[in-house]
């Protein structure tokens, strides 16, 4: 239905949101509340390259992403590891992360000021008709490279020795060190990679939602909640809860009531979690004693 | 927490006087107005920290409760000419049902699974009441609600509410602090300490999380009817994520293991966010650096600088993985 | 441990230090004739666009009015505060300005919840309160003497829009699209009362969040009803996407709008697919008329950027203030009140100003428009009385 097809496009940038999420949750432990600003950040960047200094798409799109890797090397060095010297609380660092956010989203309105922004398409916006069904090249884009991102990660997580320790770190952190696995690298890579994966999601959104500096709040939330659903840490699971909610929202927001929409998200989500309270795709631990 | 209110009979009277003696040297109602806003949110504060002092459990949906306090105090006093007093009952009743409905999903959850039901409750609440006009008129709101009162006066000054808000904060930290020194209180902390240790020791421990839920859920009801009567208005705006999130922040800023964190936190915070007014456009950029240091420096909250005392941090799920040097 | 301790203490005596000198406001100046202006909107959060461009517009009024001396002896002061759209910091943001600067009179807020949250204050203090952005109707609803509106009233556009679409566009079932928010909604009850007044069919009935970015679900639902035009009620960002989404779902219907999405980013952010969308407003940038032109170029040399109808409303709010101090001449609340009520013979950017007897400006310009190219067309003017 044309609803199903809606939602894949809006998915698609949900899935690379809560990647972002997944990625510093599996191997830092830390749940980045800043994850949707770091979108924000990465649209804006995009925008500046692109529309003011008029360098190419994709040179914006790489140096974008390269700023906000950085910048994501940047909170991990001066936020997270102060607070794990400290073995602080799992809230204390949700609670640095929002600080994290709010800073963000107010230096960028300083910056860029209230309206909105855009970045013009690099492909035309008009529908393609496929018997019932219709699709803008604009979403195959999206998808595609959506796709494409997910793809590069798969690979660098499965086949880079970087990657790997990813990995180990996320499965066991104790085990990795144990190892000789540096895990703080790790961690920085991880941020790296999941504000890096933020700047792509939020320069593909720009042209299709235009940028605005608190365009991260929504887009952050929804993220987490695909993540969730999922199972936090969990990357396919990022991936599949993406696309669910993308789908979900739009037939609940069409077939159902625009307005209860997010209410009905939620809902289902409260549900999701009662069944499987670690997310769809990640089995419970058993404590051990 | 016993050792937060030491010898109390004798320093709880002279807290009491000296609360009193305040409208009196301070007249300015700005100042009030802020003192009063602030009284009101830390009777939620003290909600959380009951939650997160007893079962580890956090909440970032708490504006829920507070807007069913307020919308469900209103529009009894509005369809039903009840006094604010007789609504009062009616708010703890409605607050606990809404407590057990995220409490016992809840139990199951941890971290952020919890924290985003949490927010998924707060959402629900906030929508519905956008939504359902007929009855909460939508977005605009509640207006002219009527003000408490109290042996026939009605109150309506800041003067007026500084003693019926002070008075209900009293209440509920002496509440707070039985609950602490009573045998359901040691319970409590058994369950915070070891939930493992609790549960073999034959605790029900689903009962007491769905509990300190629903115990939360009353302190930021009672909060919301008192704020309903204070502004006189009440829309969706008021009880946002953001709010909810403000909230956390207060209990955590200011030490959310204890009841004087819950008093620091909400005072410091409402206090600060309206003394950077000054700071205009980078008001809320300072705002953000403040709870980061704060975050990372103090850990245990304001309340825990004060305190100075040594606090076992449980090497449990509750803490974040250590830095990994091999 | 000491460390921690001493930074401990310097956080502590920061936090209290910023406290009491953020608190402390100015002390007064001497009483000579000058009118104290309290403005409060929303500088931050979602719609920080209005309450900057309202901030804009008031500032350039106040040192206009000051230098020609168009107050007569009088002088003006204003004071802004942000209020980030949220109903408690605006209530505590109208304390502080009446308590610590000594305001006469507020302008303020924007969103109509705030608004309200304002006036228990200023009703009970006793100060006029002019709001120059909120539409809610509750707000001259109250029986509260001291508020007025300076924002142009929504329902009259309601009215204007669905005549027009039948009369002209020649539409029989339409839908509405508008945001969930006070200003979305009240529109949306006004648009469902035009519709059936003038006996058009309404197939469908959406809604959107703010912040919301994907109306696609909406759009596919409106299509599916079979309806010939869609009403919208909200801002330009959201409505900039409902067109270029409804085009992206071959969805060529007729859209209409209001004032409130009334702005040169409108036709910036929509490019084709706001070509041809038709709404109202007070204020038509391009507009002949010397005042509109004047105000237009003064607040473009100012400040680089398009003035959107808000800033216009607040600025002509302050024109109306200016001539309410000189004819009473005293700030004191009531004969300032009274002067406001009887507010005739001015000739604004946005209309000639006249308050009901429940406060709202019935003297506002009507205007229908619709986009065209780069700009803003006058099809039809209204009369609103």
């Amino acid at each position: 239905m044309q609803y199903i097809l809606n939602g894949l496009p809006i998915g698609a940038i949900y899935a690379l949101v809560a990647l972002g999420f997944s990625l510093t949750y599996a191997s830092a432990g830390v749940l980045n509340w800043a994850q949707g600003d770091i979108v924000m950040l990465g649209a804006f960047l995009g925008f500046t390259f692109f529309q003011v200094m008029n360098l190419g798409f994709s040179v914006s799109l790489c140096i974008s992403m390269f700023t906000l890797a950085v910048i994501g090397i940047m909170v991990q060095f001066f936020i997270l590891r102060p607070l794990q010297k400290r073995q602080a609380p799992e809230i204390n660092v949700v609670i640095a992360t929002l600080g994290v956010a709010i800073i963000m989203r107010n230096i960028a309105l300083i910056i860029w000021g209230a309206d909105a922004q855009i970045i013009p398409s690099p492909v035309s916006n008009n529908p393609i008709q496929f018997s019932m069904l219709s699709i803008t090249p604009q979403d195959i884009l999206i998808i595609a490279i959506g796709i494409l991102i997910m793809l590069i990660l798969q690979v660098f997580l499965k086949y880079t020795t970087e990657g790997r320790a990813l990995r180990a770190v996320a499965q066991d952190r104790y085990a990795a060190i144990v190892m000789g696995i540096d895990a703080e690298r790790s961690d920085a890579i991880a941020f790296a990679a999941s504000s890096a994966l933020g700047a792509a999601a939020g320069i593909l959104v720009a042209p299709v939602f235009f940028i605005t500096f608190n365009m991260g709040v929504g887009i952050g939330l929804k993220g987490f909640v695909a993540a969730v659903i999922g199972g936090l840490g969990n990357i396919p699971g990022a991936i599949a809860g993406g696309f669910f909610l993308g789908v979900v929202e739009s037939l609940a927001g069409g077939q159902i009531s625009s307005g209860y929409r997010d209410a009905i998200t939620f809902a289902l989500l409260i549900l999701v979690l009662w069944l499987k309270p670690t997310g769809l795709f990640l089995q419970k631990t058993r404590q051990k004693v | 927490m016993s050792k937060v209110l030491s010898s109390a009979k004798e320093n709880f009277l002279f807290v009491v006087v000296l609360i009193g003696l305040v409208p009196m040297v301070l007249t300015n109602n700005y100042y009030l107005h802020i003192i009063n806003l602030a009284g009101i949110y830390t009777l939620i504060t003290l909600g959380l920290n009951l939650l997160f002092g007893y079962t580890g459990q956090v909440s970032m949906g708490q504006a829920g409760y507070f807007a069913i306090g307020t919308y469900v105090s209103a529009l009894l006093m509005f369809n039903l000419q009840f006094s604010f007093w007789l609504t009062l009952p009616l708010v703890l009743i409605t607050c606990a049902v809404g407590g057990a409905v995220i409490g016992i999903p809840a139990m199951k959850l941890s971290g952020p699974y919890l924290v985003l039901a949490t927010v998924g409750f707060g959402e629900i609440i906030r929508l519905i009441l956008l939504n359902w006009t007929p009855v909460t008129k939508g977005a605009a709101g509640l207006t002219g609600i009527p003000l408490p009162e109290f042996f026939g006066i009605k109150l309506s000054s800041e003067q007026d509410f500084y003693y019926l808000i002070m008075s209900f904060l009293l209440l509920g930290t002496y509440i707070a602090y039985r609950l602490a020194q009573s045998k359901i209180g040691r319970t409590f902390s058994a369950i915070r300490e070891d939930e493992l240790a609790a549960e073999a020791m034959g605790v029900p421990i689903n009962r007491y999380k769905i509990a300190a839920f629903i115990i939360s859920a009353m302190y930021a009801g009672i909060a919301g009817a008192l704020y309903g009567g204070f502004s006189g208005v009440a829309s969706p705006d008021n009880f946002t994520f953001e709010d909810s999130v403000g909230f956390l922040c207060m209990s955590v800023i200011g030490g959310s293991w204890s009841i004087s964190g819950a008093v620091i936190g909400a005072f410091m915070l409402t206090i600060l966010s309206e003394a950077l007014r000054a700071f205009q456009a980078y008001r809320l950029i300072i705002y953000g650096v403040i709870l980061i240091f704060t975050v990372i420096y103090m850990p245990q909250g304001l309340a825990g600088l004060i305190q100075e005392r040594k606090i076992r941090i449980v090497a449990r799920l509750n803490t974040v993985k250590p830095s990994g040097r091999p | 441990m000491k460390n921690k301790k001493i930074i401990g203490m310097i956080l502590v005596v920061l936090l209290v230090g910023t406290s009491l000198v953020g608190l402390t406001g100015c002390s007064n100046t001497v009483s000579q004739k000058v009118l104290k202006i309290g403005v409060i909107g929303p500088e931050s959060g979602g719609a920080a666009q209005l309450g900057q461009g309202q901030r804009k517009a008031i500032q350039l009024a106040v040192d206009e009015i000051n230098a020609q001396k168009l107050a007569g002896e009088w002088k003006l002061e204003a004071y802004f505060e942000d209020d980030e759209g949220n109903p408690t910091k605006s209530a505590s943001a109208t304390n502080k300005l009446i308590q610590q600067s000594q305001v006469n009179v507020i302008i303020g807020a924007i969103h109509s919840s705030a608004t309200l949250a304002d006036m228990v204050i200023t009703q009970r203090t006793g100060i006029p309160q002019l709001t120059a952005g909120s539409t809610g109707a509750s707000i001259t609803e109250q029986g509260n003497k001291w508020v007025f509106r300076t924002a142009v009233n929504d329902e009259f556009q309601a009215n204007a829009l669905l005549k027009y679409a039948k009369d002209v566009t020649k539409v029989t079932k339409i839908a509405t699209l508008t945001a969930a928010d006070d200003y979305g909604q009240s529109g949306e009850k006004l648009l469902i009362i035009a519709a059936q007044k003038e006996g058009l069919e309404l197939t469908n009935k959406s809604t959107y969040n703010n912040g919301d970015k994907d109306f696609k679900p909406q759009l596919l639902s409106i299509k599916d009803s079979g309806a010939q035009a869609i009403f919208m009620w909200g801002l330009y960002n959201d409505a900039a996407l409902i067109a270029k989404q409804a085009k992206q779902l071959g969805l060529n219907v007729q859209l209409f709008g209001a004032s409130g999405m009334a702005a040169q980013k409108l036709i910036e952010l929509g490019g084709d697919a706001v070509q041809g969308l038709i709404l109202t407003q007070t204020f038509l940038p391009s507009s002949p008329d010397q005042k509109v032109s004047e105000f237009v170029n003064k607040y473009k040399n100012q400040y680089q950027e398009d003035p959107i109808p808000h800033a216009a409303q607040a600025y002509d709010t302050v024109y109306i203030l200016a001539d309410a101090v000189k004819k009473a001449n005293s700030n004191k609340p009531d004969a300032l009140r009274d002067a406001i009520a009887k507010t005739t013979g001015l000739k604004l950017v946005t209309g000639n100003p006249q308050f009901d007897d429940k406060g709202n400006d019935i003297g506002k310009h009507l205007l229908i428009t619709a986009i065209k190219g780069n700009m803003y067309e006058l099809i039809q003017t209204v009369s609103t009385n």
